[in-house]
């Protein structure tokens, strides 16, 4: 058998965001995988130091569409740390809202291309029927389908009423038993178990040693899970069961997805019975910022979200560095498609549920 | 919900022989931050290695060129005295400041060493395999040198463009190469008809 280079991307490997595998074969097996990033940097690091506090909440909230809301959390806590504020309850509840409403959507949407990818188009468009319940919360509650817009520095910017809480109970009920259909479906159909599983592994060790996170490390049998080891918002007064697996292929990274939604219902249902009146921001003004620095983190679909804010005597940060799950999890791939057949690439790809807009910024 | 080890800041005086400066913080829910300043960036390796025997994880590396502060004028006669960060290097807005932030099991600390303009630091990457992307990121922002990464290629920034895209100002159109689509273009030129 011969050894070929071939090109993988930067088009079309998984999703529409580019990112170009120069991948070595031997035959059909991949034996070197060589990633070219780039294609869509858009220096929104160097953008955020033009912009003042309040200005870098919208536009932290557009690097990338998925864990949209992931971001200006994390970079809320972070000034909120600075400035020493204290959000309120009842909004760290609204935001775990937000925030869960997020990751159902996200990890349904992964799931769901999954499906696709193995070829399994009716399951498919069944997941993302599933989905566009979500996304009907998500336009009814906050008016938009992506960009919820939730935050604002000190709280949120958005209120929930008895009509909104029926609402979104109603839909709850209606997604709960649909998602349990649909890990019934990824547990046993044979289609899916004979492209998933065993397929595209990274080992515990590996996995330690990429330093990978979110569903990804634990589908490793890492557990870790920011809403646990560093509680944020109202996660430290809610029960958070952290679901890890030890396989780490690509079934069992579905799998903690899966199981991620099922929980991200239960602990909305928790926030909806819980939820502590009173305001919904800590000020009604905007809040001077003074100088200093601080770390915010969150778990964001795909992992651990950090941010750095350094603030200075301006109204602009002097530097505020982001790192996004992603940018972690895409080393891990060289060890995933060691010794994979070629048709597996795109499932391997999808299955650390890549952001490539999140990774270049 | 963890704490950071209670001997960390004995350790890590250990680990850098030419002083610290550390401090912590913790918040209402209990999650700890810590930082520490490292007087010579000599000491990072041995203050990393801590981090590795601990079972710290390398979150991301920041890296800045902090403003320096403004200073009254000096007296005639005397001449100007530029601040210095921790460790004695010189503050004069173009020294780097480079931030290793580790995650201790939900906790953070970061270790901050001073680079001066031009100079270099050595690579984590011998400790921890995931500071490979960040330190590719950081040689392609900044003109800082990283002595012994196994792949000094760019990461994001095609290498075609002049390395250091942080340290200067790119003009919009210059960014994008003054590309722009064909309608605009008309557009434009059908307004200044419009109004000559």
């Amino acid at each position: 058998m011969s050894n070929f280079t071939i090109p993988v991307g930067p088009l079309n490997v998984a999703l529409e965001e580019p990112m170009y595998f120069k991948v070595d074969v031997h035959g059909e097996t991949v034996s070197h995988v060589d990633i070219h990033a780039g294609h869509v940097h858009r220096g929104i690091e160097y953008l955020v130091t033009k912009r003042n506090v309040f200005q870098n909440l919208v536009l932290t909230e557009r690097i990338c569409s998925l864990c949209s809301n992931s971001h200006p959390q994390a970079y809320a806590m972070a000034i909120e740390q600075i400035a020493g504020l204290t959000v309120p309850p009842r909004a760290e509840y609204m935001r775990v809202i937000a925030d869960e409403i997020k990751r159902v959507a996200s990890h349904l949407f992964n799931v769901g291309v999954l499906a696709h990818l193995v070829g399994f188009e009716s399951l498919f468009m069944q997941v993302m029927e599933v989905r566009e319940m979500m996304q009907d919360v998500k336009e009814s509650m906050f008016g938009n389908r992506m960009d919820l817009g939730a935050h604002v520095i000190g709280g949120v910017r958005f209120d929930i009423n008895d009509e909104s809480i029926e609402y979104l109970r109603a839909q709850l009920d209606r997604i709960a038993p649909a998602v349990a259909e649909i890990t019934h479906i990824y547990n046993t159909n044979g289609s899916i178990l004979g492209r998933t599983r065993g397929i595209g592994v990274l080992s515990h060790a590996d996995a330690v040693d990429c330093s990978v996170v979110g569903p990804v490390a634990r589908a490793s049998g890492i557990n870790y899970d920011v809403r646990v080891k560093a509680p944020y918002s109202a996660y430290d007064r809610l029960e958070v069961p952290v679901h890890v697996l030890p396989d780490g292929d690509v079934w069992s990274r579905a799998m903690i997805r899966l199981q991620e939604v099922a929980t991200a219902i239960d602990i909305l249902r928790q926030c909806l019975a819980d939820l502590p009146g009173g305001p919904t921001s800590c000020t009604a003004e905007r809040p001077s910022i003074p100088v200093g620095e601080a770390i915010g983190k969150c778990e964001a679909p795909r992992g651990e979200l950090i941010y750095y804010v350094r603030m200075t005597d301006s109204p602009k940060p002097e530097r505020v560095k982001w790192r996004v799950p992603s940018f972690m999890n895409w080393d891990a791939l060289t060890f995933m498609m060691k010794g994979a057949k070629i048709a597996d690439i795109a499932i391997i790809v999808n299955s650390i549920d890549p952001c490539i807009s999140c990774t270049e910024r | 919900m963890s704490i950071l080890p209670d001997n960390i800041e004995t350790r890590l005086m250990v680990a850098a022989p030419s002083g610290i400066q550390f401090s912590t913080t913790t918040n209402s829910k209990g999650v700890s931050c810590g930082w520490c300043s490292l007087a010579s960036k000599d000491d990072l390796l041995p203050c990393a290695a801590l981090m590795k025997s601990i079972g710290a994880r390398l979150s991301t590396i920041t890296i800045l060129q902090p403003k320096a502060p403004s200073a009254p004028p000096p007296k005639e006669g005397e001449t100007a005295v530029l601040p210095t960060f921790f460790g004695g290097i010189t503050s004069n807005g173009k020294t780097f400041e480079i931030d290793y932030h580790f995650d201790i099991d939900g906790d953070t600390l970061t270790l901050v060493v001073h680079v001066l303009y031009g100079g270099n630091i050595q690579s984590l990457t011998p400790l921890f395999r995931c500071a490979d992307w960040p330190e590719r990121e950081m040689m392609e922002l900044y003109s800082v040198v990283v002595s012994g990464h196994p792949d000094p290629r760019r990461l994001f920034i095609d290498p075609g463009i002049e390395n250091a895209v942080l340290e200067r100002l790119i003009p919009f159109s210059t960014l994008v190469n003054s590309a722009t689509t064909k309608g605009l273009w008309e557009k434009i030129l059908a307004n200044k008809g419009s109004q000559s």
